[in-house]
């Protein structure tokens, strides 16, 4: 286990047709993990995540995630391979059921009806609020419980990584915590998670390691602890000066 | 007596309309394209039934079990080597492809099987039942029952099954579907195919009680059309709404301002709802 890279990237670079927004990033995800993300707006974090995700096109020295190799792989591929991604602005599909949306997680994998009701369960054990809402329309759920309908969706799929893309991102620091709180207890689970996290406080208190992104690329890695104690991140990203 | 005639009829004509125009909603919602040649493909079902009863002697009934593959086999590559080429493009470009699709499926049936008009007549006819003085021949019933039994089936089909989930989710959220894993272009030439063996099938049905020829194929697709913006768009309920409002207006139309003046009157209403509520009776803003 130690030290094995669910995903390992090296010398990426993405954009949108003519405009290329990522230059070069390398990073690596500790199985097991999870990693933080963390920069200004625009700095390219969603960019990284479509791009890994395999929804838009990019070019890389390496994409390895467990010695598969995923360089140019489709979207299929890279869910196929248990790389799930859990897009910013959670983007149900509103007038589905919450049930369905979870079931629509599962679309990639070829399992049977006992194997699936046992995820549901396994996703309404970990959120239970979305067991009794299971009938209802995604777009009728709170901005929490949509949170949860989105990363529930996303474990669906068996991941062996899930990327969230701004987990906080309209919650309230209430509904924050739990979800922190479930992130937590699917880590202890063993799931490796990269997490993209406007509020960077929240992101470096949980992850394991974090990334600092700025135009399009990567300025500094460390353990999440430190770089909460480096000044210039203090100064930058959170707005306090070093004390 | 006569108003009860009226939604009789209305009742038994709106569930074909539905069918109808249930394909040509799916179609228009799922893939935004306007697919002009839906009605040259009901014409065609039309010309199956007609032919094997004909022929060797098979109710129209039966047909369908073959019309349903056979149209989605068509649908399915048609969608796959075809229009799934320009589907990307603007709505002008797939409209215009379905346009020139048409023109020649349209022009082949007047070639192989003449413009004359031709009926489909069951011998011996299966005559008609009459109660409290409302008469309703059996084989529209019958018509009737078939048309509601694939709406029904389509409903089900995009509710409960894994592939009817994934092309409800194209048609939501394009992007999010993509994540799932969803290889869009196969979910088109799937809907497609759905839409054209519902097409078919309408067709079959249609056999039992309209005159068949090419010519009608516009008028089928007229009505397509006015069920969807009657009912809204892309929804198994909104057509059915779509369909029976119209056969409604239709009957009402023939009693009060006589026949010829129902189709002027379904097109009056189709371009007030396009001015007062373009989104149809059940169709939502934004998503559905």
């Amino acid at each position: 286990m130690a030290d094995t890279l669910v995903a390992e990237i090296r010398d990426l670079r993405a954009g949108y047709g003519e405009i290329q927004v990522l230059w070069g990033i390398d990073l690596a995800v500790r199985t097991g993990e999870i990693t933080a993300l963390i920069g200004s707006n625009g700095a390219g974090k969603t960019t990284l995540m479509r791009a890994l995700s395999g929804l838009i096109p990019m070019e890389c020295a390496l994409y390895r995630s467990d010695g598969v190799d995923l360089a140019g792989a489709t979207a299929a591929q890279v869910i196929a391979r248990g790389i799930v991604h859990v897009p910013e602005g959670r983007r149900l599909f509103g007038a589905m059921s919450v049930e369905d949306n979870l079931l629509m997680g599962a679309y990639s994998r070829d399992i049977g009806r006992t194997e699936l009701k046992r995820d549901l369960d396994r996703v309404y054990a970990t959120f239970p609020k979305l067991r009794e809402r299971r009938g209802q329309a995604a777009a009728t759920l709170s901005g929490g419980e949509q949170q949860m309908c989105a990363i529930g969706r996303g474990l669906m799929a068996a991941p062996q990584l899930l990327m969230i893309d701004e987990l906080s991102l309209g919650l309230s620091p209430l509904l924050v915590e739990q979800l922190v709180a479930a992130l937590r207890v699917l880590n202890g689970q063993g799931m490796s998670i990269l997490l993209v996290e406007q509020d960077v406080t929240v992101a470096l208190e949980l992850c394991h390691s974090a990334y600092v992104m700025d135009m399009g690329r990567i300025v500094r890695t460390g353990p999440g602890r430190e770089l909460l104690a480096d000044p210039i991140i203090r100064d930058a990203y959170l707005g306090v000066p070093a004390d | 007596m006569l108003a009860a005639q009226v939604l009789v009829n209305a009742a038994v004509l709106g569930c074909l309309y539905a069918c109808i125009a249930i394909g040509f909603s799916l179609v228009w919602g799922v893939l935004n394209v306007i697919n002009l040649i839906h009605g040259s493909l009901i014409v065609l079902g039309a010309y199956l039934a007609w032919g094997l009863y004909q022929w060797i002697g098979v109710l129209p009934w039966y047909v369908l079990v073959v019309a349903a593959p056979l149209f989605f086999a068509i649908g399915y590559l048609l969608q796959r080597l075809l229009l799934n080429k320009v589907i990307t493009a603007p709505v002008l470009v797939t409209l215009t492809l379905t346009f020139g699709l048409d023109l020649i499926l349209n022009n082949a049936m007047i070639y192989f099987f003449k413009a004359d008009y031709r009926k489909l007549t069951l011998v011996p006819s299966l005559g008609s039942i009459s109660l409290g003085g409302v008469v309703v021949p059996v084989d529209r019933v019958i018509a009737t029952a078939f048309a509601l039994v694939l709406t029904g089936l389509l409903y089900l089909l995009l509710r409960r099954s894994r592939v009817g989930r994934a092309v409800v989710a194209v048609r939501l959220d394009h992007d999010a579907a993509v994540l799932m894993g969803v290889d869009v272009k196969s979910i088109y030439a799937i809907a497609f195919g759905l839409g054209a063996a519902l097409a078919g099938c309408a067709g079959v049905l249609m056999a039992l009680i309209f005159p068949i020829s090419p010519l009608t194929s516009s008028a089928y697709l007229g009505k397509a059309f006015v069920v969807c913006v009657l009912g809204g768009l892309g929804s198994v309920s909104g057509a059915l709404v779509g369909g029976l409002a119209l056969a409604l207006v239709e009957g009402v139309g023939a009693v009060v301002v006589g026949p010829s003046y129902a189709t002027t009157l379904s097109f009056l209403l189709l371009i007030v709802f396009l001015i007062v509520r373009p989104q149809g009776l059940l169709g939502r803003k934004g998503f559905e």
